[in-house]
């Protein structure tokens, strides 16, 4: 059996049009290969069986009766969600024992507009606790599995997703970042993961972890998928207030190479403490072609960005905190029984409906945000974000994009990072991106020389310019003939059963 | 207790108030595009968004900000360009995401303020002052520290207890219909020094927001809404004394009464040597005291942040110049014009600008006396000749009209039998002397109870006044035949008796009489 979930947008989306399969073979194919392949792998915490195959039905009658056109950008294209996007039809957990009941009754726009396009949704995807992680370990449903090595996590937080694409069960998957929660696993897991600007997904409906921070964007295996993906889910949403119309055609500059491009290169990054060596020799070879390309690698300096990290830590818990806060156990959401007063029945609904790394980040947000600290914390980290949008708005100015460290090092095992701050370094250099508001896409080169896991480089773009990255990763990509798939999974695994 | 002026001889009573103010007038809430509609079935007006449901975003209402710059600038407030959405975050069931979306330090409207004329009884409050003690009147100055927008919470109806409070409820159900309904909250300087100041003050802001059309201000349901900050100082004391917070003044009456319990509260405690504690406390109105609801021993912490859904507002000077063109005559304006172009007491225009309604009548009733002269022809004398009817057309309106409509809760104006043209024909007929000021009520009530024009009533009841000097010599002769003891105690200098033939004649008459007429000829009789 085909496994569909295997190609790429344009083959599938060409397929059904020619009419060498149909939408329903897709959707099937890919329904069976979750059933199997996922036992291994724990990307989906829902299957939306019934959605996907009455969405292939829609596509195939308008593929029959000739309405082309209506079909969209992304039509027949397996696609599924990150757990935290509001979908018609299906539970919205965020991984979360608080809302593991919790039936959306309104669909995020990024879902309404991804499947307005023809995509074919197939389920929901596990996640860190509320995106509370960079391991899916958080998860209240148990950890997602790396599918190059199912004995290390897949990164986080949106590791289902990005396990998922690595383990052919979706095409394209979309995903949140707040910190580098799509960039991390997509380097973990070898895909292709991009975190456009602050303000060109619309957010409606994806349930706030750091509104400030929060941007939706897509996996897929090739920067091309990623680039169709994202035309399709992007543009100016009035339900979103920081929703822009950026009116970019992201899939518009993949073929056109670097030559004459600046690219930007932090020493401050290369140099940092933690950088594993096999990372670290990955981005120096992603330079060096592109370079072969024709670019031409400017030094840039990020003086404040050493200061992201703090900065994260107090504008992300003080958001967590109240975002969080209406989960109160009595409209919806977890509720422990046997309570006579509601001041109880918060505490012990909140106290076991929550994970420990939530607790964490909501204790820290109260904290924060309290009479007398917040002047010590809070406002100071809005003078760093202030500051390092500067630098980078400064450092755009010399450069069409900055080439970096993704995550310091390569998939970890299991229960290997205990210490919550240990944790929190695997963000060091993509939080930075998000406390500026630019786009970062994360771009799989290959394995590691030490680990062989894959590794991924990171691409930066100044606010709003996300397709001077996109380019630059097509064309370094190019450079690359590495699979994309782990092994094993580019079959499919349903023949096997 | 002691009562007010005692107390105030003694003690100056330091006085701010925050009025919140939902804009019922707009179509839409603050942050969704629900439907603002009071007394819908509970629950039907919501979405995810006004539900806090996980993942929806607040997108603000425009109208909103439009009407609180209105409200900026029709009270002398600086208006700031750039401002700020903050979220305040507390815990409470009417809360759908337990957080209010508010305004951070820099509000929308900043640093206003608001004169009041204080004149009659109310001056009388204000001991201190030289110009109130010698001249009755006075004229002081209440600054506005800020209005700022906020959205408010849900309802929560308790159930199985008395009179629906919370105390003895089985359970509570909420109503999110109200959440987030867009309000202004203003706040004052501790400005007021007597109940009455304050009660003015409310009165004066209540015509603005009228006139402005950005809410219905009903203290009663609860769209104006008022609380009140107390504290005494010795006189002559710099320092303020620890405050109290005042709620439940849901009338201009429970919000003078309960000032001047508390007032007088915060008094004996202090002159017994005990101590102010700070703490909220909610006026009784039946009881006629004010009880302690909850101690303020630390000051909440609400964790302001701004909200990190919503950018920074920045008004441009195009938009702030746009709102302030709209901005259309304000009470003190029109009662000044009033004043100046009919001559009308300010006691009068006070009153007739209340309520835009009864100005609006006013002014339609003078346009429609000025357009057609009793005759049908054009008024002789032109703006001058309709000018003596002003102040018979004031008074029917501030007693008979407003008498009315307070009365017939909820009426308006518009809908009523009364035009301006029959309140004209009416108030003619009194000035002419074709009936009597008595009369004169009763036609007024049957013009409303049968849509008829005054001259058919009059005609048809046979209530024309008797003003035929001839007809009512009869009476007075007769009256002063029947009664010649009366008559030499006046003539002897009881004047006061005048009254009391004037009452025989008209008893005679059936109440026709001209009393114009009669007191004319009895003091010519009397001589």
């Amino acid at each position: 059996m085909t496994n569909f979930a295997a190609y790429g947008v344009r083959e599938i989306r060409d397929g059904i049009a020619a009419k060498d399969f149909s939408a329903r073979e897709v959707a099937a194919s890919c329904l069976a290969n979750i059933a199997a392949a996922d036992t291994e792998v724990h990307a989906f915490l829902e299957v939306s069986e019934a959605l996907a195959l009455g969405q292939a039905d829609k596509i195939d009658a308008a593929i029959s009766e000739g309405r082309l056109a209506e079909c969209g950008i992304l039509a027949g294209v397996p696609v599924a969600f990150k757990d935290n996007m509001n979908q018609l039809g299906t539970h919205t957990t965020c991984s979360s024992r608080m809302l593991a009941e919790y039936r959306s009754s309104y669909g995020a726009t990024c879902v309404e507009k991804a499947i307005g396009a023809g995509a074919i949704p197939l389920g929901k995807l596990n996640m860190d606790e509320f995106a509370f992680g960079s391991s899916t370990e958080t998860s209240y449903f148990g950890a997602t599995r790396n599918p190059w090595d199912t004995g290390r996590v897949p990164g986080g937080s949106s590791g289902g997703s990005a396990a998922a694409v690595a383990s052919a069960q979706a095409c394209v998957t979309l995903g949140s970042d707040t910190g580098g929660s799509i960039r991390q696993p997509a380097s973990f897991c070898g895909v292709v993961g991009v975190k456009p600007s602050y303000g060109v997904v619309s957010r409606y409906g994806v349930v706030g972890f750091a509104s400030s921070l929060d941007q939706v964007g897509p996996l897929a295996r090739t920067v091309e998928d990623a680039a169709f993906a994202l035309n399709a889910i992007s543009g100016l949403d009035l339900r979103d207030c920081m929703s822009k119309d950026t009116q970019t055609d992201f899939t518009a500059r993949l073929a056109e190479g670097v030559s004459g491009m600046r690219v930007g290169i932090v020493p401050a990054f290369m140099e940092a403490p933690g950088l594993d060596g096999e990372v670290k020799a990955k981005v120096e070879e992603a330079a060096e072609n592109l370079e072969k390309l024709g670019a031409t690698f400017v030094e840039v300096d990020l003086p404040h960005a050493q200061a992201a990290m703090s900065a994260y830590y107090v504008l992300g818990p003080c958001e967590a905190f109240s975002n969080l806060a209406r989960f109160d156990s009595v409209r919806y959401g977890y509720c422990d029984p046997g309570h006579a007063d509601l001041g109880s029945q918060y505490e012990a609904s909140r106290g076991k409906g929550f994970g420990m790394e939530t607790c964490r980040r909501i204790m820290l947000g109260s904290y924060l945000l309290s009479a007398g600290v917040y002047d010590t914390y809070y406002y100071p980290a809005a003078q760093v974000r202030t500051l390092i949008t500067h630098d980078y708005r400064q450092a755009f100015e010399k450069v069409a994009c900055i080439l970096a460290p993704v995550t310091p090092r390569t998939a970890f095992r299991f229960g290997e990072i205990s210490d919550p701050t240990l944790m929190y370094l695997s963000d060091m250099f993509t939080v930075s991106v998000n406390i500026a508001g630019n786009g970062g896409m994360s771009l799989p080169v290959g394995l590691g020389a030490d680990s062989g896991l894959p590794v991924g480089v990171q691409l930066i773009s100044p606010q709003f310019k996300d397709e001077n990255m996109i380019q630059a990763a097509a064309a370094l990509e190019s450079c690359y003939d590495h699979v994309r798939i782990a092994p094993g999974f580019a079959e499919g695994k349903a023949g096997a059963r | 207790m002691k009562r007010l002026p005692e107390v105030l001889r003694d003690w100056e009573a330091v006085i701010g108030l925050e009025v919140h103010t939902e804009l019922t007038t707009l179509n839409t809430k603050m942050f969704c595009g629900c439907a603002l509609e009071f007394g819908a079935a509970p629950n039907s007006h919501t979405c995810p968004v006004c539900l806090g449901l996980p993942g929806a975003l607040p997108v603000p209402n425009k109208a909103a900000i439009e009407s609180i710059v209105l409200a900026g600038l029709a009270t002398n407030c600086e208006i700031e360009k750039e401002s700020m959405f903050y979220r305040k975050n507390y815990t409470y069931p009417d809360i759908s995401s337990n957080f209010q979306i508010t305004q951070g330090p820099v509000a929308f409207c900043m640093r206003g303020w608001m004169d009041l004329d204080v004149d009659g009884a109310a001056a009388h409050e204000r001991v201190d002052l030289k110009e109130a003690r010698e001249q009755g009147s006075y004229t002081t100055r209440i600054g506005i520290t800020r209005i700022h927008m906020e959205e408010d919470a849900g309802k929560l109806n308790h159930v199985g207890s008395v009179d629906g409070r919370i105390a003895g409820a089985t359970h509570s159900l909420v109503d999110y219909n109200r959440c987030s309904t867009p309000l202004i909250e203003l706040v004052t300087e501790p400005d007021f020094r007597t109940p009455e100041e304050a009660r003015l003050f409310m009165q004066k802001l209540r015509q603005i927001y009228l006139a402005l059309g950005i809410s219905d201000c009903s203290m009663e349901e609860g769209s104006l809404r008022c609380d009140g900050n107390i504290s005494l100082r010795r006189r002559g004391e710099a320092r303020l004394g620890t405050k109290t917070e005042l709620k439940n003044m849901n009338s201009f009456k429970n919000l003078h009464d309960g000032l001047v319990y508390e007032i007088c509260r915060q008094a004996e405690v202090l002159e017994e040597g005990g101590i102010i504690y700070q703490e909220t406390r909610h006026w009784d109105p039946t009881a006629r005291h004010t009880i302690m609801m909850r101690q303020k021993e630390t000051a909440d912490d609400y964790r302001y942040f701004p909200e990190p859904n919503l950018t920074p507002f920045v008004l441009s000077d195009d938009f702030i110049e746009g709102i302030r063109a709209r901005l259309p005559e304000l009470p003190d304006d029109k009662a000044k014009r009033f004043q100046a172009d009919f001559g009308l007491s300010a006691y009068d225009v006070r009153h007739l600008v209340e309520q835009r309604s009864t100005a609006d009548f006013f002014e339609a009733c003078m346009e429609a006396a000025g357009g057609v002269g009793a005759g049908g022809g054009a008024v002789p004398g032109g703006a001058e000749g309709v000018k003596p009817l002003a102040k018979p057309l004031a008074n029917l309106i501030i007693n008979d009209v407003a008498g009315y409509l307070n009365a017939n809760d909820g009426t308006d104006l518009a809908d009523t039998a009364l035009t301006p043209a029959r309140a004209v024909e009416l108030v003619r007929l009194l000035a002419d002397g074709a009936v009597s000021s008595k009369q004169a009520k009763e036609v007024f009530a049957a013009i409303l109870a049968e849509d008829k024009d005054p001259q058919a009533i009059v005609a048809e009841r046979g209530m024309e006044q008797v003003s035929d000097t001839g007809a009512i010599e009869v009476v007075v002769e007769a009256v002063l035949a029947e009664n010649p003891d009366k008559v030499a105690q006046y003539q002897g200098g009881k004047t006061g008796l005048m009254g009391f033939f004037v009452g025989q004649c008209m008893k005679a008459m059936g109440g026709q009489g001209n009393p114009k007429v009669i007191n004319e000829l009895l003091a010519k009789k009397l001589g």
